[in-house]
């Protein structure tokens, strides 16, 4: 048993790693514009102060000075100027193609290398995992909330409202999600809210099904005699005494459907349905390598793959150690 | 038990029903049409035409399809096309109210039986691999093999399926053609014996197999797994042990005891095998319903998607009814709870 000890401080150190690496992903993903971009966080152009990346973040676009972009504008600064900027840590744009680094190997100044048309593919990744958290997030987010209510309703009124959900869930269940995301995202144009939406309309009835599982058993314990009987309103049982009972339960299912929703995105923009051509996409980028690996190209499709998977993977392992450290 | 099968197949039959609502529906709210596509790629094969022609184009087309009245030149109420819709499938019509049934009929019989193939061999190799490993690794969990195996399956299960196929087209049909990238047969082994032509088939069947077995086989080795741990602490088991009972009829025992509810993963399992089929029918070139139903999300083509989807579910539903049935016959505790 001399083994032992030496295992179990193992297991805690990979169980603190993998939460942090999904946290590092979550917080690029959703810094992304911030971390890796062609436009300046501060930049000064006379008595003019601008925050185009900042602007970015928030979806605006903002024009650079002179008639340049801003990134001619930065790299054409006379030394000793008044103006001056502030780029991000990575100064490249996810769309700002170069058409002199056309498919170039990794080197130090781009370190992944640049695809078809020259672009930065650290940037690209940044902003890929942009993109899957911002969908994957969302997506989740909703479906969590539309998933609880309703597995709530059903588990706790039964009848005609526990027969109507289930049917619903069933509806659902019986369907193939990713041809139902098909139709769904040529119905909606590819775009991320209808991609966000499609997917957490598929999502909910995973949380559904388990908190109305969970309530169903949980009902039927003494408390909640004890608190109807004491005239507790049942809203108020339901968010004091029956929802904390089923936190963990909840989380393991999102950390679960942020696992498929990752792959589901991804799915769909390789098969070019994804959210858009100018939106950068790990499912994207592997769409480009695929096509252009068997001419010998190796990094486009490499560095996506380890991205998606090591992603995935991360959101796993999260689900199921929650569900193990769940008490039952 | 009479009672039980016309309850479980009312409820199926409203199931269905739901599908194809909510399919029509979400359908209906696309912002371009059939007609508006099919008139705009008329007008990128003939550039040098009216404008006001291609509007006319569209209008005629949506007569045809049924989304206008002719006489009326009113657009048709979602609800009354719907209920059409459902009068012609009653009869087994899926196709579009002008269009040619036989047709209709033909692209799905071409299309069908590849799928079914795929399908069915992926949920072979699935179980077949699945339901041992899983066994095996339920008798001895917490050993080295087990975490071995349940580390391999963990891995397994993050690699989406599109990445899945990319890598091994990637190292098995790229340089060195192993196995061939796309198609299920190679160019002139319609004259070639019929072995030859099994073999090729086989052949052509390994990658796309693969990619959509995997899943599945995780799903499967994760549940028998679990159900078979749990059975061993079971006091039946406990009982059989203390009377002495060999190991290989404990085993026994064990198996029947796990497999039983293993039978109604099958059912569950078609979703995602369909789900499957479109990727990897794009991905290998392959005709098949996952095929179909892309190219017909494309087009929106309304009654070819519905009768896909109807296909589907209606396959999904009565495969879990199948395995429920199943189960109930293998397992005397179901029966007698409800």
């Amino acid at each position: 048993m001399s083994t032992a000890p030496t295992q179990d401080t193992q297991r805690a150190r990979t169980s603190r790693l993998v939460p942090a690496f999904g946290l590092a992903v979550a917080l690029v993903g959703v810094f992304a514009p911030l971390l890796a971009n062609d436009l300046p966080l501060v930049a000064r152009v006379g008595d003019r102060w601008a925050f185009p990346a900042f602007a970015d973040w928030l979806g605006r676009a903002t024009a650079g000075p002179n008639d340049l972009s801003w990134k001619q504008w930065w790299s054409r600064l006379p030394a000793g100027s008044e103006d001056f900027a502030i780029m991000p840590p990575w100064p490249y744009g996810p769309a700002e193609t170069n058409p002199a680094l056309f498919r170039g190997g990794p080197s130090i100044a781009h370190p992944l290398g640049n695809d078809d048309t020259g672009r930065d593919v650290v940037a690209r990744l940044v902003h890929g995992a942009g993109t899957a958290v911002r969908i994957g997030g969302a997506s989740v987010a909703i479906a969590a909330f539309v998933g609880v209510l309703l597995g709530a309703v059903a588990g706790l009124r039964r009848g005609v409202a526990d027969f109507t959900v289930q049917r619903l869930v069933e509806v659902f269940l019986c369907f193939p999600s990713l041809l139902f995301l098909l139709f769904a995202t040529a119905f909606f144009g590819s775009s991320t809210v209808g991609i966000v939406v499609v997917m957490a309309s598929v999502f909910w009835i995973s949380f559904a099904r388990v908190v109305r599982g969970e309530l169903l058993s949980l009902c039927e314990r003494d408390f909640v005699l004890v608190a109807r009987g004491l005239g507790v309103s049942e809203w108020r049982i339901l968010s004091r005494h029956l929802l904390p009972q089923v936190r963990s339960q909840v989380g393991v299912t999102a950390a679960f459907c942020m696992a498929n929703a990752i792959t589901t995105e991804s799915t769909l923009s390789f098969l070019g349905l994804g959210p858009g051509a100018t939106v950068a996409s790990w499912g994207t980028m592997l769409r480009q390598g695929s096509e252009l690996a068997p001419l010998g190209v190796w990094h486009l499709w490499l560095f996506p793959a380890v991205a998606v998977v090591a992603v995935i993977g991360t959101c796993h392992v999260l689900a199921d150690g929650l569900r193990r450290s769940t008490p039952r | 038990m009479l009672r039980w099968l016309v309850l479980r197949i009312l409820v199926m039959s409203l199931t269905l029903l739901g599908v194809t609502l909510v399919t029509f529906v979400v359908l209906d709210s696309a912002p371009v049409d059939r007609a508006e596509i099919e008139a705009m790629r008329g007008a990128q094969d003939n550039p040098f035409a009216d404008p006001s022609s291609r509007d006319e184009a569209v209008w005629q087309l949506r007569v045809h399809y049924g989304m206008v009245d002719a006489a009326t030149r009113q657009p048709v109420p979602l609800w009354r096309r719907y209920a059409a819709w459902l009068g012609s499938a009653a009869r087994l019509r899926f196709a579009g109210p002008n269009e040619d049934h036989a047709a209709f009929w033909r692209r799905f019989a071409d299309t069908v039986p590849v799928t079914a193939w795929l399908g069915g061999l992926a949920l072979l190799v699935a179980f077949g691999l699945g339901l041992p490993l899983g066994a095996w690794c339920g008798m001895r969990v917490g050993t080295r093999g087990d975490r071995f195996f349940a580390r391999a399956t963990f891995v397994l299960a993050g690699v989406p399926e599109f990445l899945l196929a990319m890598l091994l087209v990637l190292a098995l049909a790229g340089r060195r053609r192993i196995f061939p990238a796309s198609g299920l047969r190679s160019d002139g082994a319609g004259e070639w014996s019929l072995l030859a032509q099994v073999a090729d088939f086989a052949w052509h069947m390994v990658l796309p197999v693969t990619v959509m077995a995997i899943l599945p086989a995780v799903l499967v080795v994760r549940f028998v797994r679990d159900s078979i741990a749990r059975a061993v602490h079971q006091p039946f088991a406990l009982s059989l042990r203390a009377l002495g009972t060999e190991p290989h009829r404990l085993r026994r025992r064990l198996l029947r005891n796990a497999l039983a509810p293993a039978a109604t993963l099958a059912g569950s399992l078609l979703p995602m095998l369909v789900a499957g089929s479109i990727v990897v029918e794009n991905m290998f070139s392959l005709d098949g319903v996952g095929h179909l139903a892309f190219t017909a999300v494309l087009r929106q083509d309304q009654a070819m998607v519905m009768a896909i989807v109807v296909l589907t579910s209606g396959a999904t539903l009565v495969s879990l009814l199948l395995s429920d049935l199943l189960h109930r016959a293998v397992d005397p505790r179901v029966r007698l709870v409800k």
